[in-house]
Formats: structure tokens, C-alpha cells, sequence
């Protein structure tokens, strides 16, 4: 059956073992090999800082190759509102909830980074996802937060968003708490903050009862634009927070310095056995690998170190800049994006502590030897990643953040960002681009549109954690 | 209109095409805009994030809320938030949304 369904039962999903039923899948492998090829994409897709402004929208892609569409931005659910800046966004359930009897995998909680404007869009049909309840900024802000960032579904009938900011975006960040039935704000899920003042993305293990966030910056530092001043200063991110999961506490600091400025996306491993993870240090364009040690603290290694580059019409070497990274559902191949120079990279991590390079593709960026697909040029360059559950395509988004693509790759503000594909053969260790796939939000209904973050209905590999 | 308690703004392109909006006391150039449906880039709509910056070319402006967006030297350079700005005289402001970039520039670059 096609994973485009948006709830799935035990019969489907050998699940038997388990006494209810809910969304998901009771392991990594079970999704990955049982779930079908994806079918359709929701992309998030602003048009913040555009040169035609309008409201951002969620783009929805046909990636079914029998389909006459196939490759298309087939449908939009346009926001209310402009200004939002669409960025990342989660379901109401995943495979957490493995044991909810009930609830299925039918809500994406879509923030507005900009805003602090949260959407709720019905999804129950994957082709004709509607917006069902908008949470405005004055609610959030009550809380004394904004900027929503990372959205997780978590057991016990939550939703949890990381949030940059407090209510005047400045620093401390926070994480705020969303019923998972009516999505009415429950307030702060966090119990003490402890050292913790940025905030960016986290992970969460819950065998291990452990949560993992990391930092990019107070809201009013990145939103404006990427300023080196502020690196300086030391107002940038450089560490990542361990969490007691139960007890919602901030437990210990890993402090990278300047091995690990502006930590972005953390990814633990899938297998809820493992105890560590990767994170993407964009500036200092490292990854770097954290672990549970013996003694129950978390120690780190840079396990990837890029260099920077020099460019003939650049004043200084320019740094990789690590913006996403992902790991495939069998843990075997880490993906990440180096958004300046032009190129997605996969390694082998089945020696977690020792990654080894297997292939690259250049498309787009400062360095790509391909500057274009069927003829369109590649504005932007690899960023938001998202691989097929099976592992075998890898798509991509060309837009970072809208004041940052503005000062980096001017032209998407005119004629909009790129969605594009490779084949991934995780038995050779290759990774191909796919010139027949393209998707030009450039020629999204309504104007060219920035394109952000990638989820498929049936959950993927960002989205979905187990007990 | 030659109401005293609303300020002309005049709003200057990229492309050099000016367009005129009337913004009352105390509201600022956004909301004035939208009301009207004249399109300014924008994002937070409290100052923090600068996707309307803007370069004051004439006139003042008051920001309502920090305009947190902006470093001293982009203030002292004349560039406002006019997502928290209110006009307290008539004004020419050049605005656009390449401007947020410019105030920033481009690292390496």
C-alpha cells in the first residue's frame, strides 16, 4: 500500500505484538522497507523578503513517476497571513506514538519562523491538505517565546516546538507545548532551562530518556541577516544541551567553541538502542559526533572536518557551510549539504566514529561544476535535505532563510529556489543526480516562492523517532 | 488629505517609481501600507527580524517598539523599521527587500 494513507494499523505493519493500534511503525526497519515510495511532497515554500512579496505557502509536489504530474508542484495551501517565513514543520504523530490507539499521522504543525504564527493543516487526503486552525503570534508570545523552529510529536499527547526567542526575540529561547488532539498551547515544556539560552533543533531518545538541542542565535542576531560582527561577539551558537527527557531538565553543555560555531540539525540514530548522534556545525562546517559515555555524561568528536575555500570573487576563503544533514533509516549513510560551495556529500557511518566518504554531487552553490538542470540555472544550492524512506532518492531544496539567501544568492528573491533529486544506490555507495527531476518554484501559483523544508506523508527520515 | 494628524510617505522603488501613502499618527508604515494594499516586504512585525528595512531619505520616523533589527551604525546610517515606525513629519523613504541585505552586506565578500 502507498504510505500516501495517512494512518496505519498492525495488520499493515506486523505490529501484532503490540495491544494498540496507532501511526507508525514499531521499528526503523519496518518503516523502511515496508512502507512504499513516497508519493507526494510537502515543501515549505515562503515568499518572505521575495521581490514579489505575497503570503509563503506549502507547496504539494507528485513524485509519482506514473503520474502525468509527476515533478510538479501539483497544489498550494497559501497562509492567511504574509510575512511568515515557512520553515520547518512536524506531524501531530509519528512512530513515538506507536501505541496511541486512535491517533493517526493526519496533522503538519507548521510554524512561521519570522511570525511566530502557527499553522495547523489536515493532511487526512494527501493531495488536498487544508488548513484547519491558526495559532497567532499574541498566543505564543504570551508564553514568553517565538520563533518556532523544530516540531516533534512526543508520547504521552504532545507536540513540542523549539523556540528560538523570548517574546521580544532576544535570548532565552524555550520550548513550547501543544496539546496533540486540539492543538491548544499547554505552555513551557521545559522544567528548568539551566544553562540554556540559544536554541535551534533537538532529537529525542525516549528509551534513554534523553533530549538533545542545539543553538543557532537570538532571533533578532540571525533573522536580519548573517553579520561575521555577531560571530565575533559571540552571538552565535557553539554548543549543544542534553536534556533529561522525563524530567525535562537541562542536564549538561557540550561547548564545540570554535570546532563547532552555529551547531544546526541534530540527527540521533533511528535504531532507539543507540545512544548517539550527529550534528551539523554550519559555520565551522564540521560534523560532529556526540555519544553517551560509561558514566552516563555525553562527550563529542569532530568526526568531519571541510575546509574553507578560496573564490576568485571573494575577499576571503569561504567556508563549506554545513546547513542540513540526515541519516537514512538503516543508520548506515550520512547525507549533509554544504549550501556555499555547491555540494551534498554521503558517507558511510556504519563505523558511527569514523565516516568515510563515498560520493558527492555538485549542483549549484559557488564551486558546483554544474550550474544548471534542464536548462534552469541552480539559484541557491543543496540545503534542506530529505531522503526516500527506502534510502534509495535523496531530494533537495535549494533556499536557506530568506535574509540569508538574500545576501548569499540574490536571485531566488526574484525568480525563486529549486527542488531537485538524485538516485542514492546504498549497495554501491553512489549518489547521481537526476536530470529529469526538477521542480521550479519559480513558477509557483501566485510568483516565485523560496523552497524550505521536505515531508512526505507516512513520515520520513527527520521525522519520526521510537520508544 | 491635509489632515494634521497623517503624514504623506512617499515610498521610492528600486526601479525609481515613488508611490504616496497617507499613515495616521501613531501608525506605523506597515499597517498604513496594507490597509491600502501597497506592498513592503515584512516578516516579524515587532522589530526583531529587519525584512522591511527601509533607508529614510527625508523626513522623521518614530520606531514604536526597538527596532532591534538595526545596529547603531545602520541607524546612524538612516535605515528604519518600518514594520515599528510611525512618521512624525512627512516622509521619503526608498524601500524594497534587497535593502535588508544591503544593510547587512555579505560576509567573505
Amino acid at each position: 500500500m502507498s504510505t500516501d494513507e495517512p494512518s496505519h494499523d498492525a495488520e499493515q505493519h506486523g505490529h501484532e505484538h503490540h495491544e494498540v493500534e496507532g501511526p507508525g511503525y514499531p521499528t526503523p526497519a519496518a518503516m523502511r522497507t515496508e512502507s512504499g515510495r513516497e508519493k507526494t511532497a510537502y515543501v515549505m515554500a515562503p515568499r518572505v523578503g521575495m521581490e514579489n512579496e505575497g503570503p509563503d505557502m506549502i507547496g504539494v509536489v507528485d513524485l509519482d513517476p506514473a503520474s502525468d504530474t509527476y515533478s510538479e508542484l501539483i497544489d498550494a495551501v497559501e497562509m492567511p497571513n504574509k510575512g511568515d517565513e515557512l520553515h520547518h514543520f512536524g506531524w501531530n504523530a509519528c512512530s513515538s506514538s506507536c501505541h496511541a490507539e486512535g491517533l493517526s499521522r493526519q496533522y503538519l504543525v507548521v510554524p512561521g519562523q519570522r511570525s511566530s504564527r502557527i499553522h495547523v493543516i489536515d493532511a487526512e487526503d494527501p493531495r488536498n491538505p487544508e488548513m484547519v486552525r491558526v495559532i497567532e503570534p499574541e498566543e505564543v508570545f504570551e508564553h514568553d517565546l517565538s520563533a518556532p523552529h523544530t516540531v516533534h510529536c512526543v508520547p504521552g499527547g504532545k507536540v513540542v516546538i523549539s523556540m528560538l526567542g523570548d517574546a521580544n526575540g532576544e535570548l532565552p529561547g524555550g520550548f513550547l507545548q501543544l496539546d496533540q488532539e486540539d492543538f491548544s498551547i499547554d505552555g513551557r515544556w521545559e522544567a528548568d532551562l539551566g544553562e540554556m539560552e540559544m536554541n535551534y533543533d533537538y532529537w529525542y531518545q525516549p528509551r534513554h530518556d534523553v533530549m538533545i538541542s542545539s543553538e543557532w542565535a537570538a532571533p533578532n542576531t540571525y533573522y536580519p541577516g548573517f553579520d561575521l560582527e555577531d560571530v565575533e561577539a559571540g552571538d552565535y551558537g557553539d554548543s549543544i544541551h542534553i536534556w533529561s527527557w522525563e524530567d525535562r531538565e537541562h542536564v549538561q553543555t557540550l561547548e564545540f567553541g570554535e570546532q563547532g560555531r552555529i551547531p544546526l540539525e541534530v540527527r540521533m540514530s533511528h535504531n532507539p538502542e543507540e545512544t548517539q548522534g550527529y550534528v551539523g556545525a554550519a559555520l565551522s562546517s564540521n560534523i560532529i559526533r556526540f555519544y553517551e559515555t560509561t558514566d552516563g555524561t555525553w562527550d563529542w568528536d569532530v568526526v568531519i572536518d571541510e575546509e574553507p575555500r578560496e573564490h576568485e570573487d571573494w575577499d576571503m576563503p569561504v567556508p563549506p557551510l554545513i546547513t542540513d544533514i540526515l541519516l537514512s533509516l538503516d543508520d548506515q549513510y550520512l547525507f549533509f549539504s554544504n549550501w556555499l560551495h555547491g555540494d551534498v556529500r554521503m558517507y558511510d557511518v556504519s563505523d558511527a566514529g569514523n565516516p568515510r566518504l563515498v560520493d558527492r554531487v555538485w549542483a549549484g552553490g559557488l564551486f558546483g561544476d554544474r550550474q544548471t538542470v534542464q536548462a534552469e540555472e541552480i539559484r541557491g544550492a543543496p540545503q534542506m535535505l530529505q531522503l526516500s524512506r527506502d534510502g534509495e532518492r535523496l531530494y533537495w531544496t535549494t533556499s536557506l532563510f530568506s535574509s540569508w539567501d538574500n545576501q548569499f544568492f540574490p536571485d531566488i528573491a526574484e525568480e525563486g529556489s529549486l527542488m531537485l533529486k538524485a538516485d542514492v544506490y546504498p549497495d554501491e555507495g553512489r549518489l547521481e543526480l537526476d536530470e529529469e527531476f526538477l521542480v521550479d518554484f519559480g513558477d509557483a501559483p501566485g510568483g516565485p516562492a523560496r523552497a524550505h523544508e521536505i515531508r512526505w506523508p507516512g513520515g520520513d527520515c527527520t521525522s519520526d523517532v521510537w520508544q | 488629505m491635509t489632515d494634521a494628524t497623517t503624514h504623506a510617505v512617499e515610498l521610492v522603488r528600486p526601479d525609481g517609481g515613488t508611490e504616496t501613502i497617507r499613515v495616521a499618527e501613531g501608525e506605523t508604515i506597515v499597517d498604513a501600507a496594507e490597509r491600502v494594499d501597497v506592498g513592503l516586504p515584512y516578516g516579524c512585525l515587532y522589530g526583531a527580524c529587519g525584512t522591511c528595512a527601509a533607508e529614510l531619505l527625508d523626513g522623521e520616523v518614530r520606531h514604536g517598539r526597538s527596532p532591534r533589527a538595526l545596529k547603531p551604525s545602520a541607524l546612524d546610517a538612516g535605515y528604519v523599521l518600518p514594520c515599528v515606525a510611525a512618521p512624525e513629519s512627512d516622509c521619503r523613504l526608498r524601500v524594497g527587500h534587497e535593502i535588508q541585505a544591503e544593510v547587512v552586506g555579505t560576509p567573505w565578500k
